[in-house]
């Protein structure tokens, strides 16, 4: 049974890979342009939902944690003329190990002090790379990817191989992902996050669990970072603010923190909402200031109809017509 | 001596500003077990109210009258018909831990942009009620104004009323009561939903009176509260959240850890030195640290 | 199969969510140069209209449109309409990056015009692939020199004097004015392009500070009330007299209210740099006036109360019909500014302009333009560089900067190690009603 899962599993994969390289052939650049945004914001929400949904830890400072892996592709490539794609792998290599150190110390926090935590990170790790000159000061750095390999020939744009690498990448990270989550480790997070106590009574080492969550959730995120180094071409200090944080926490409680299968629908929305607020703005007329503030506006509200509604996920939605309607019929048969 | 002095004077000052927020925050999290994001925006919503009322009346203290009542109101109006109903879907789980902080999140981004749309995006600024210029000792003026001494004064004040409050009146004890065992509190006769909302006015007003006293200090456009966000929530998790004394200490350790490394070390470290002190103070009482519970078994 | 059937569905609704988005998008067939069709000519703008730094400088889209819209009303640029798409960016440089881009591939603009910031529009330039796409990178509102370099940024063209520029022009009036060489000194400004590029220009000229440069220096934000309290407590216990700001607006004024509650505003003399001696700003965040008066800065406009000025009454009169509401000041004077060198520029393009004749023509006619500064423009073949020096004033209590003297002395300069220079430059006069014939 499991091998044919896993294989079958494997197979859709690729689909999904071969489908996307059909797609990115017929659009527009500007679609792959956002269509690579989608697919990095998928795999930053994605890191929420394994620490976040999965183990249970909340952290305000995934953009930090973007900004590592960030920073270090692009040291890689301008202080040590790393090639891009090596560069990639460096910054998801260099996360993990700020991720586990960073984990050690913060797992045995609790709720609010967890928050707390992850807060100021975020907010102080950016200022950091002002200090330092090798990190590029507040002008940042620039990643240079380069041109596409010179075999696809002139025309072939350069978004277009953006988004060839980030559709990789995303589809490798989320394999890798859902792999984790429904094996035994996925099991012992689930159990970990409904109830601490019973999971540490039934012999689940709690810190240990936490930590690899926190290291494998920062790999995660930092490969994210690289994926946006590379789409910006360049990081800098405030590449990586605090709201991007609250922005991908958004995406993923709008489309179910708790599992894996709404993080691409969920990168969509983050990069669809300001567009479609933009696009609203400006047909709804009106001063300077509502253009202004519009966007802002109605991305906090669909967070705020979100939560209020739908905290669990859309599928609660869903879920919910089919209980009442459900429920009602048992009731109504029992009379 | 004088450096040392300026240097000792303005971490009371900047204590005292974050400790305004962070009791704030401490009020709702004792209150309703809340970290509320939404608290910045709530007080600068408050103080643009104030702002309005002081403008015409020309009278600060009637502006902060109105701040205050606004900001009592909006606080109590955010949790009988916001936080009410969102807690009435979840139930378990650790969305009940995620779910509050996105909301109050996504609450600060819907004031935040209203109050941009009501009255726009520009600074605006209005005067303290009290002089601004140092007290003279000898003949150097010194970094402490009539008005810093009524903001140390405010905190103070804020600080006696609450504790005698919590721990002196039975509302104080049904506020407590209600955060800590909502179930056994209501067996017993306590309108939990109707505490909470106190609750949150009670924070509400705190909060606008910290914004009222901020701003002459600064400027009032709709962010401006918004670097005291981290600030505010940073001192309340060092002092513990748990005791308002507990948030105003950790706001003066704040204070003090900042301008004494900015002014002696780098004034680059302003938000570094925040995260350090956290962890510094969470490596070793990870409660806070003047936290009265050590082994508290979180919800 | 439980499994097999949500990871099934897993992957087929996320490729179907791309899918879908992707092929929602229609990809056009490409024209010779976007962003201009017989009727119309679409700008694209990335600049801050939120946050810190959109207080300060929010304005500028709108006063730019003003311009365009007046020019519009008579007759466009050659029967073309002048459409300025402005997206905000919060002075986020990956906001600035990404807004760029879509101004480029999804707004499909003719040319980019009136970037603003350093750390924003160095990353943006090269995300949204303005060189290998040869796209016009008009008037860049930033003053860091960088941006004069043909190899890295091929298609842009400065107008702003550079902080390098001011920085030399300051340090030679303070070696040329007696009263001033004799004080010790400080500097005190933001740790970014910002302060970083001014002491350069300190360095190349040779002028020395009392104090090293990273003790004064402070992160963007993190000058509080407080903060500027210990700093002023300090530098006048080192015995500093004159202090130099290259702060924006708000920290200016902070820094002069801290000095006022510690009464040693008459202790210093304060120059400030043209960004933050925007007087307008200071008075309005409640700096009294008797503190202002006396302060020296500089600037490349004439002063923007001066209404005696053709130019400042043509853009005030524009002002208050097309930008209703809004105060006239610095930050509306260079927008309108910058609107009518665009102008002119694409005139010069011809009747039929192109992206690539746009950067010809302003290599080759733009050192003629009119403009209200009292600077001279240095395009050329080998130079994108716009105004390239200052003239030193003081402010009265009334926010006025005046020429000390008289008749303003007009420094020019490079950002390198040339020397500084008095020009006699005069500059053109004012086309008529302000609607540019070139």
């Amino acid at each position: 049974m499991k091998t044919i899962k896993s294989s079958v599993k494997f197979f859709i994969f690729i689909l999904t890979g071969l489908i996307l390289l059909i797609t990115s052939n017929i659009v527009g650049e500007l679609q792959v342009y956002q269509g690579s945004y989608v697919l990095t914001y998928g795999v930053a929400i994605a890191s929420i939902v394994l620490l976040t949904g999965y183990s249970g830890q909340l952290s305000l400072g995934h953009s930090a944690l973007m900004a590592v892996g960030a920073y270090a592709a692009a040291i890689a490539t301008n202080t040590y003329g790393v090639t891009p794609g090596l560069a990639i792998v460096i910054a998801v290599l260099a996360s993990i190990i700020f991720g586990y150190l960073l984990g050690s110390v913060v797992a045995r926090l609790s709720g609010p002090y967890l928050a707390g935590t992850t807060l100021a990170l975020a907010v102080s790790l950016p200022t950091l790379a002002n200090q330092f000159s090798f990190m590029g000061g507040e002008q940042g750095l620039m990643f240079d990817v380069g041109t596409p390999p010179s075999r696809f020939g002139e025309s072939f744009s350069l978004y277009k191989w953006f988004f060839w690498i980030c559709a990789v990448a995303a589809l490798v990270t989320l394999y890798f992902i859902s792999n984790i989550l429904s094996s035994r480790y996925g099991r012992m997070f689930k159990a970990m996050r409904d109830n601490q106590l019973a999971a540490q009574l039934a012999g689940i080492n709690t810190s240990q669990l936490k930590i690899m969550a926190f290291s494998i959730s920062s790999g995660m995120a930092g490969m994210a970072g690289g994926l946006m180094v590379m789409l910006i071409s360049g990081v800098s200090p405030s590449a990586f603010p605090l709201s991007l944080s609250f922005l991908l926490l958004t995406g993923a409680v709008v489309t179910g923190v708790y599992s894996l299968k709404g993080v691409m629908l969920g990168g969509l929305v983050l990069v669809a909402m300001p567009e479609i607020a933009d696009i609203i703005a400006l047909n709804v007329g009106g001063s300077d200031r509502l253009t202004a503030t519009l966007p802002g506006f109605l991305v906090s509200a669909l967070l705020n109809l979100a939560v209020m509604f739908a905290p669990n996920g859309p599928g609660q939605l869903l879920n919910r017509s089919h209980l009442k309607k459900k429920l009602g019929k048992e009731i109504n048969d029992q009379k | 001596m004088l450096k040392f002095l300026t240097t000792l004077l303005i971490s009371l000052s900047t204590g005292a500003i974050y400790s305004l927020i962070s009791i704030a925050i401490v009020l709702v999290w004792r209150s309703t077990r809340v970290i509320n994001f939404a608290q910045v925006g709530q007080a600068t919503a408050s103080t643009y109210i104030g702002f309005e009322i002081t403008t015409r009346t020309d009278n600060f203290w009637l502006g902060l009258l109105g701040a205050i009542f606004f900001g009592a109101a909006l606080g109590a109006a955010i949790d009988r018909y916001f936080m009410r109903p969102l807690f009435k879907n979840i139930k378990t789980g650790p969305i009940l831990m995620i779910a509050p902080v996105v909301a109050t999140l996504g609450l600060l981004g819907l004031i935040e942009s209203i109050i941009g749309f009501i009255w726009g995006l520009e600074n605006k600024i209005f005067d303290a009620p009290v002089s601004t210029v140092g007290f003279t000792i000898g003949d150097t003026v010194i970094a402490f104004s009539p008005f810093n001494l009524l903001i140390l004064i405010s905190v103070a004040i804020m600080m006696i009323f609450f504790a005698i409050l919590f721990q002196k009146t039975n509302v104080g004890l049904a506020l407590r009561a209600s955060a800590y065992s909502p179930e056994i509190a209501s067996l017993s006769g306590i309108r939990v939903n109707s505490i909470r909302t106190l609750g949150w006015a009670l924070a509400g007003g705190a909060g606008a009176l910290a914004g009222m006293l901020f701003v002459p200090s600064a400027s009032l456009y709709p962010t401006s509260m918004s670097v005291l966000l981290v600030f505010g929530f940073v001192s309340a998790v060092i002092g513990g959240l748990d005791s308002l004394f507990g948030a105003v200490a950790g706001a003066m350790i704040l204070g003090f850890a900042i301008n004494f490394a900015a002014t002696y070390i780098s004034s680059s470290l302003v938000f570094p030195m925040t995260f350090v002190m956290l962890i510094l103070v969470l490596l070793f009482r990870p409660n806070g640290v003047f936290s009265i519970r050590k082994n508290r078994v979180d919800k | 199969m439980i499994r097999n059937n949500r990871m099934k569905r897993f992957s087929i609704v996320s490729s179907a969510v791309i899918v879908g988005a992707l092929l929602l998008g229609v990809a056009p067939a490409t024209a010779a140069d976007p962003g201009i069709t017989a009727k119309e000519i679409k700008l694209g703008m990335s600049s801050p209209i939120q946050g810190d730094a959109g207080k300060v400088y929010g304005k500028l889209p709108g006063a730019m449109k003003a311009y365009f819209n007046y020019i519009n009303d008579n007759g466009g640029v050659y029967g073309r309409k002048i459409t300025l798409i402005h997206r905000d960016d919060k002075y986020a440089p990956t906001l600035a990056a990404k807004q760029t881009t879509q101004l480029v591939i999804n707004d499909k603009v003719f040319a980019i015009v009136g970037a603003l910031g350093t750390p924003t529009h160095t990353l943006a330039y090269g995300s949204a692939q303005l060189a290998a796409k040869k796209i016009p990178d008009l008037f860049v509102n930033t003053g860091f020199s960088g941006f004069d370099d043909l190899v890295k940024y091929p298609t842009a063209f400065t107008v702003l004097p550079s902080y390098a520029m001011e920085a030399k022009v300051i340090a030679k009036y303070i070696k040329d004015t007696p009263a001033l060489a004799s004080l010790p000194s400080a500097f005190i400004a933001q740790d970014d392009e910002f302060g970083k590029d001014s002491t350069k220009g300190f360095t190349a000229s040779g002028y020395k500070f009392a104090v090293p440069f990273k003790d004064t220096f402070y992160p963007q934000g993190g000058m509080s009330l407080d903060r500027a309290k210990g700093a002023l407590t300090t530098l006048n216990g080192l015995g500093i007299k004159l202090l130099v700001l290259n702060t924006t607006a708000d920290v200016s004024a902070t820094i002069l209210k801290a000095a006022e509650s510690l009464k040693l505003e008459k202790k210093f003399t304060w120059i400030i740099g043209s960004v933050g001696g925007d007087s307008n700003t200071m008075l309005f965040l409640g700096v009294s006036p008797a503190t202002i008066d006396g302060v020296i800065a500089a600037s490349f406009f004439p002063d923007a109360k001066d209404s005696t000025d053709p130019y400042i009454k043509q853009f005030m009169t524009i002002n208050s019909k097309y930008n209703k509401g809004i105060t006239f000041d610095n930050v509306v004077l260079q927008g309108m500014n910058t609107a009518m060198l665009t102008v002119q520029a694409l005139r010069a393009a011809g009747k039929n302009p192109t992206r690539a004749g746009l950067i010809e023509a302003i290599q080759t006619k733009g050192s003629t333009f009119a403009s209200a500064a009292l600077l001279p423009l240095n395009y050329s073949k080998t130079s994108h560089v716009g105004y390239n020096g200052y003239w030193v004033g003081q402010l009265n209590a009334k926010g006025e900067l005046k020429p000390v003297g008289g008749t303003p002395t007009i420094y020019t300069t490079d950002s390198k190690s040339g020397p500084v220079v008095v020009s006699s430059f005069k500059r053109a006069p004012l086309p008529k009603n302000g609607i540019p014939n070139n």
